[in-house]
C-alpha cells in the first residue's frame, strides 16, 4: 500500500521479484497492480460471516392490525398526500384501539419526535413493536411517556410508563374522585416534580371542596409548576381558602364607580400573594403593577364579581375600566379559561373572539358564534386563527358561513380563500362531501370536496363499517340527496 | 397502487381524478379495467389498464406513463368504485386485441430468431457473418478498443510508479479526461468506471479502495489483451465489461430460462440525462439471479412492467458471460401472488458469492435473498442466522450469532428492524463489495415491504 501511495519509483514492491532477476521481467507497477487485483478479489470472494449480537425479540402484539386499505391510506398520508389529515387518521385509529403495520412505525416515531401533538396516539398505535424500537433509538424515547391504552389494573400505577400512570389516574378520577386523590396522596413525596404537576392537573376532573386541603397543601410544593397547577384549580372553588384570600384582594383592586369600574393595581407583591400563584416577575415588556393586577383578577373566582358589582357578567365586561382596561380584561379572560366558565366566556367572546374562550362553550354554540363572526368580518389572520382553533366536525351554520366566505373572497383574495378551503376540508363533516361538491364550481370548493371525500373514505376504512350505500349514476353519494347534514339548517 | 406512479406529481394528480364523479362508462373484467374521464376538453379521456401486466393506455396527451387517468382509475377500482362487467367496452376490447396481436407477433419473431440461431449452431449452418461492411466497422472498433486499453494500461502503470497519494487533488479531473478518451476509444464500460471513481474518494480508506479499483481495471485491460487464451464464457464477460454491445436479437435467440421470478428490488439511477432502471429478479425454481435494465430520457416513464414485490412467470434470456446476470424478458406468462421467496441462510451466502466472483471477478453487484435471518449488531449491522437459543432462558448476554454485514452507508435499517422486531425475516438484498444493501422484506402478513 505504501508503495502505491508514494510510487514504485521510490519504494520497491514488497515481495516483488528483483528487477531483471526473473525469467519474464515485469515492471514494478504492473507487479503491484497484479498483486492488488489478486488481493481485492480474494477479499471480496472470501467474505466470511461476522459475529454480532442479536436483538432481544420484541414481545407479542396485543392489538389488532388496522385494515389493509386503512394502512395504505396512512402510507399515502405519510408520503405527503393530504398530510394535514394525519392527526385525524391517528385519532380515529387510536380510538379503535388498533395498531399500524410495523413498516410504518419508524416514520411515525420520527414525526412524533418533531410534533408533540401526535404523540398521545402513538403509544397505542405503534404497539409493543413501537416501544421495542423506541428502546433502540434515543430520539424516540418520548414514547415511554405515552399511554399504551392497557387495562386500568393496579400494576399499571405501580409499573406502567409515566403516560400509563397518567391514564390510570385519570380513569380512576373519572370513576371515583376520592379514591384517585387518596391514591395520589400515598406516594406523593416520591413522585417526580413533572409527574406531580401533571397529576395535580388531572384532579381538575370532578373537582370538589373535598380536594381543597390536598391542593392547599400543594401550594407549598418545592416546584413552581405544581404550585401553579394547585392555585389554578383552587380558583375554581369559590369557598376554598385561596378563593377567599383572592376575593379579598380583588375587592380592593377593582371597584365600581357609578357606570364605570376603577382599578387600583397593587403596589407590591408579597410572599402570600406569591404562594397563591401570583408571579412577582412580569414577562418582558409588561409593567409590574399591571401584571400583578391581571394575575389577581385571573385567580379570583368569577362568581365574586356579579355580587361585588351588582351586575351581570355581560354588563361587567361591557363597562369602561379606564387605564387598566387591558389588564383587567386579560385577567377575566384567563379566569374564564381556568375556571371553564361558559357565562363569562360568552360575555368576553363578544369583545374578542379568542379560540380558548370559544373552546369552553358547547360545540353548537361555538359553531354559531364563529359563524356570526365569519359573516360579519373580513377574512384576516385573526379569523383564520380562530377557525383553526375550532375542532372538527364543524356545525352546519359555520360550514355554511365559511363556504359563503370562500365564494366571496375567491377572486379578490385567493390566498385567504385557499386557507379557508383547507380548513373547511379538514373540519367539515366529511359525509357531506357529495353535497358540497354540488354547491359551487370554484376550484377552492373542489379542493374542499376532494379533502372531504378523502376523509370520508379514511373514516370508513378505519371504522370498518359496511361500505357506503350504492353510488348513484351521477357518481355522488346518496348521503346528500335527501337533505344531508348541510341541508338540515337550510330553511 | 400509487407505487406505480412515475413521480409525486402524478400521484397527486391521480388522487384528484380518482373521484367517482369524474368517471363514466367505466367497468372492469378480470383482464381489463376501463373508463372515460372528464377532462378539460369536450371529449372525455379514455383510459384502460391491462390488469395482467399491468399495461396502460390513455387517450390523454400526457407524456407521463402511466398517466394520472390510468392511475386514478386504478385507485377508484381499488376502492371498489368500478362496477364489474361481463364484456369490456368496444374500444377497450379493441386495445386488448391489438396487444394480443403484438404479443403474438413478438413471440413468433422470437421463435424465428431462435430457430435461426439453432440452424447457425449446426455444422451445416450458414456462415453467420453477413456482408463485408459491418465486418470492417467491427474490425475498426476492435482496433480502437485495443489501442485505448493499452493506453490505459500505460496510464495505470504511470500512476502506480508515481504514487496515488495525490489522487484526491488531481484524480477527478484526470478521470474525467480519461473517461472521455475511453468513450472515443469505444470502451464505454471503462468510461463508466472512471466517471464513478470520484465516489471512492469519499471513503475513509480511499487509497485502499482506489488501488483496488485501479487493479481491477488493469486486470480487465490485460484480460482483454489475452482474450484469445481465455475460456469462451469468460471472454464474453470481458467483452461485455469492456463495453462491446450485444444485440437484443442475439440475446433473445439464446435459450430462455423459464421460472417464477420474484421481482426483489429496483433502483433508478440518472446518468447523462438518461435514467437507468435496474430491476433485480430471482427465480424460485432455478435460484438464478437476473438483472433487467431499461433506459429512458429524464422525465419520461421507464418500463414499469416488472412491479417491485410481485412474482412473474416468465422466460428470461441472459446476456452471455461467465456469471450471467443481465437478462431480457423473452416471454411473459402471467403474474402470481406468491409471498416471500425462498432464500439462503447467512452462512450459505458467502459460498454463493465466492462462486459468482470466481466466474466473474469484476462483479460488484449481485442480488441475494436471505431467509430466516435476524438483524444483529456489532457496531455496524449484520443479517445473521439466529443462534440456537432456547426461548425459555432470558440470558441477557445471549449467545452471539454470525451473519453478513450491511453496507455501513445504509446506517441503521430502521424499517427492517421494525418489521423484524428481532424475529427471523426474509430479506432481499443487493450484495456489493462494501456489504449488503437491503432492498425489501416481508411482514407478518406476507406483505412485501420496500426498504
Amino acid at each position: 500500500m505504501s508503495a502505491a501511495l508514494v510510487g514504485t519509483d521510490r519504494r520497491p514492491v514488497p515481495g516483488g521479484r528483483p528487477p531483471g532477476g526473473a525469467d519474464t521481467p515485469v515492471a514494478p507497477p504492473v507487479e503491484l497492480l497484479e498483486q492488488a487485483a489478486v488481493q481485492v478479489i480474494r477479499a471480496r470472494a472470501g467474505q466470511r460471516p461476522q459475529r454480532g449480537r442479536p436483538l432481544p425479540p420484541a414481545p407479542q402484539e396485543i392489538r389488532p392490525l388496522v385494515g389493509r386499505a386503512a394502512a395504505v391510506r396512512l402510507e399515502r398520508i405519510l408520503a405527503g398526500e393530504q398530510g394535514r389529515l394525519l392527526p385525524e387518521w391517528l385519532e380515529i385509529a387510536a380510538e379503535r384501539g388498533a395498531r399500524v403495520p410495523a413498516r410504518l412505525i419508524p416514520k411515525l416515531l420520527d414525526l412524533g419526535a418533531r410534533d408533540q401533538s401526535i404523540r398521545v396516539h402513538l403509544g397505542v398505535l405503534t404497539g409493543t413493536r413501537g416501544r421495542w424500537l423506541a428502546g433502540l433509538n434515543s430520539a424516540w424515547s418520548y414514547l415511554r411517556d405515552e399511554p399504551t391504552g392497557g387495562a386500568g389494573a393496579a400494576e399499571m400505577w405501580e409499573f406502567g410508563t409515566s403516560g400509563d400512570r397518567r391514564a390510570h389516574l385519570a380513569a380512576l378520577r373519572a370513576r371515583d374522585p376520592e379514591a384517585a386523590r387518596e391514591l395520589l396522596a400515598v406516594g406523593w413525596d416520591k413522585e417526580t416534580p413533572e409527574d406531580r404537576a401533571v397529576f395535580t392537573r388531572i384532579l381538575a376532573d370532578g373537582l370538589t371542596m373535598a380536594d381543597e386541603p390536598f391542593l392547599e397543601a400543594a401550594l407549598d410544593d418545592r416546584r413552581r409548576e405544581v404550585r401553579q397547577a394547585a392555585a389554578d384549580l383552587l380558583t375554581r372553588l369559590p369557598e376554598s381558602r385561596l378563593g377567599t384570600r383572592m376575593t379579598e384582594r380583588a375587592g380592593r383592586l377593582l371597584v365600581r364607580d357609578g357606570d364605570r369600574l376603577q382599578a387600583r393595581p397593587p403596589k407590591a407583591c408579597d410572599s402570600r400573594m406569591e404562594r397563591d400563584g401570583v408571579r412577582a416577575r412580569p414577562p418582558a415588556g409588561s409593567g409590574q403593577r399591571g401584571w400583578w393586577l391581571q394575575q389577581v383578577v385571573a385567580h379570583t373566582p368569577l362568581t365574586f364579581w356579579p355580587e361585588h358589582f351588582g351586575l351581570s357578567p355581560a354588563e361587567i365586561t361591557a363597562m369602561e375600566v379606564g387605564d387598566w382596561a387591558r389588564e383587567v380584561r386579560m385577567g377575566w379572560t384567563r379566569a374564564a379559561i381556568l375556571q371553564r366558565d361558559a357565562v363569562w366566556a360568552r360575555a368576553l367572546v363578544e369583545v374578542e373572539p379568542l379560540t380558548d374562550l370559544l373552546a369552553i362553550l358547547p360545540p353548537a354554540e361555538q359553531s354559531r358564534i364563529a359563524a356570526e363572526y365569519v359573516r360579519r368580518h373580513p377574512v384576516d389572520g385573526q379569523m383564520i386563527m380562530m377557525l383553526g382553533g375550532i375542532p372538527r366536525p364543524w356545525g352546519m351554520p359555520l360550514a355554511r358561513a365559511v363556504l359563503d366566505k370562500i365564494a366571496g373572497v375567491a377572486t379578490a383574495q385567493p390566498w385567504n380563500a385557499g386557507e379557508l378551503a383547507r380548513l373547511a376540508g379538514e373540519r367539515f363533516d366529511a359525509s357531506a362531501h357529495g353535497q358540497v361538491a354540488r354547491l359551487s364550481d370554484l376550484p377552492e370548493v373542489h379542493e374542499v370536496t376532494a379533502t372531504l371525500r378523502f376523509r370520508h373514505e379514511m373514516a370508513r376504512e378505519l371504522l370498518g363499517d359496511a361500505p357506503e350505500k350504492r353510488r348513484t349514476d351521477d357518481g355522488h353519494g346518496t348521503a346528500g340527496e335527501t337533505g344531508g347534514p348541510l341541508g338540515e339548517e337550510d330553511k | 397502487m400509487l407505487a406505480l406512479a412515475p413521480d409525486a406529481a402524478s400521484q397527486k394528480g391521480a388522487t384528484g381524478v380518482s373521484s367517482p364523479a369524474k368517471w363514466s362508462a367505466h367497468g372492469v373484467t378480470p383482464e381489463v379495467l376501463w373508463g372515460e374521464c372528464k377532462g378539460s376538453g369536450s371529449k372525455p379521456y379514455r383510459a384502460c389498464v391491462d390488469l395482467s401486466e399491468p399495461a396502460y393506455r390513455c387517450s390523454c396527451p400526457s407524456r407521463k406513463f402511466p398517466c394520472k387517468h390510468a392511475l386514478g382509475l386504478l385507485l377508484l377500482w381499488s376502492a371498489d368504485g368500478v362496477p364489474a362487467a361481463d364484456e369490456p367496452a368496444d374500444w377497450a376490447a379493441e386495445w386488448m386485441d391489438q396487444r394480443r396481436d403484438r404479443a403474438e407477433k413478438q413471440s413468433s419473431r422470437l421463435a424465428a430468431a431462435q430457430e435461426k440461431a439453432a440452424r447457425a449452431a449446426t455444422p451445416e449452418g450458414v456462415e453467420p457473418q453477413t456482408g463485408a461492411a459491418p465486418d470492417r466497422r467491427s474490425a475498426q472498433r476492435e482496433q480502437r478498443v485495443t489501442a485505448g486499453l493499452s493506453e490505459l494500461e500505460r496510464w495505470l502503470a504511470d500512476q502506480i510508479a508515481q504514487g496515488i497519494a495525490d489522487a484526491r487533488r488531481t484524480g477527478p479531473a484526470e478521470w474525467d479526461a480519461l473517461a472521455k478518451r475511453m468513450v472515443d476509444a469505444q470502451v464505454p464500460g471503462m468510461a463508466g468506471t472512471f466517471t464513478r471513481l470520484s465516489g471512492v474518494l469519499r471513503d475513509e480508506d480511499w487509497p485502499g479502495r482506489l488501488l483496488g479499483e485501479y487493479a481491477l481495471v488493469h486486470l480487465l485491460a490485460v484480460a482483454h489483451r489475452r482474450t484469445a487464451g481465455l475460456p469462451h464464457a469468460l471472454g464474453e464477460t470481458v467483452r461485455s465489461r469492456v463495453g462491446f454491445p450485444v444485440a437484443r436479437e442475439d440475446v433473445l435467440a439464446s435459450p430462455a430460462v423459464r421460472d417464477r421470478w420474484d421481482v426483489i428490488g429496483s433502483r433508478d439511477e440518472e446518468q447523462d440525462r438518461l435514467v437507468a432502471r435496474r430491476v433485480w429478479l430471482r427465480g424460485r425454481e432455478t435460484g438464478r439471479a437476473a438483472l433487467v435494465l431499461s433506459f429512458a430520457p429524464v422525465g419520461q416513464a421507464l418500463d414499469a412492467s416488472l412491479v417491485n414485490g410481485t412474482t412473474v412467470d416468465a422466460e428470461l434470456a441472459f446476456y452471455p458471460g461467465a456469471a450471467p446476470l443481465r437478462a431480457l424478458v423473452a416471454r411473459r406468462h402471467g403474474g402470481l401472488h406468491a409471498g416471500p421467496p425462498p432464500g439462503l441462510s447467512a452462512a450459505e451466502t458467502p459460498g454463493l458469492l465466492a462462486g459468482v466472483l470466481a466466474e466473474d471477478p469484476w462483479t460488484d453487484s449481485w442480488p441475494v435473498v436471505l431467509s430466516g435471518v435476524v438483524p444483529a449488531n456489532d457496531g455496524g449491522w449484520l443479517l445473521a442466522d439466529p443462534g440456537l437459543q432456547d426461548s425459555g432462558s432470558d440470558d441477557e448476554d445471549g449467545s452471539e450469532v454470525s451473519g453478513m454485514r450491511l453496507d455501513p452507508a445504509v446506517g441503521t435499517p430502521w424499517r427492517l428492524l421494525a418489521v423484524s422486531g428481532g424475529h427471523p425475516v426474509t430479506v432481499a438484498c443487493e450484495w456489493t463489495p462494501r456489504g449488503l444493501w437491503p432492498l425489501k422484506t416481508w411482514d407478518e402478513e406476507g406483505q412485501v415491504v420496500v426498504l
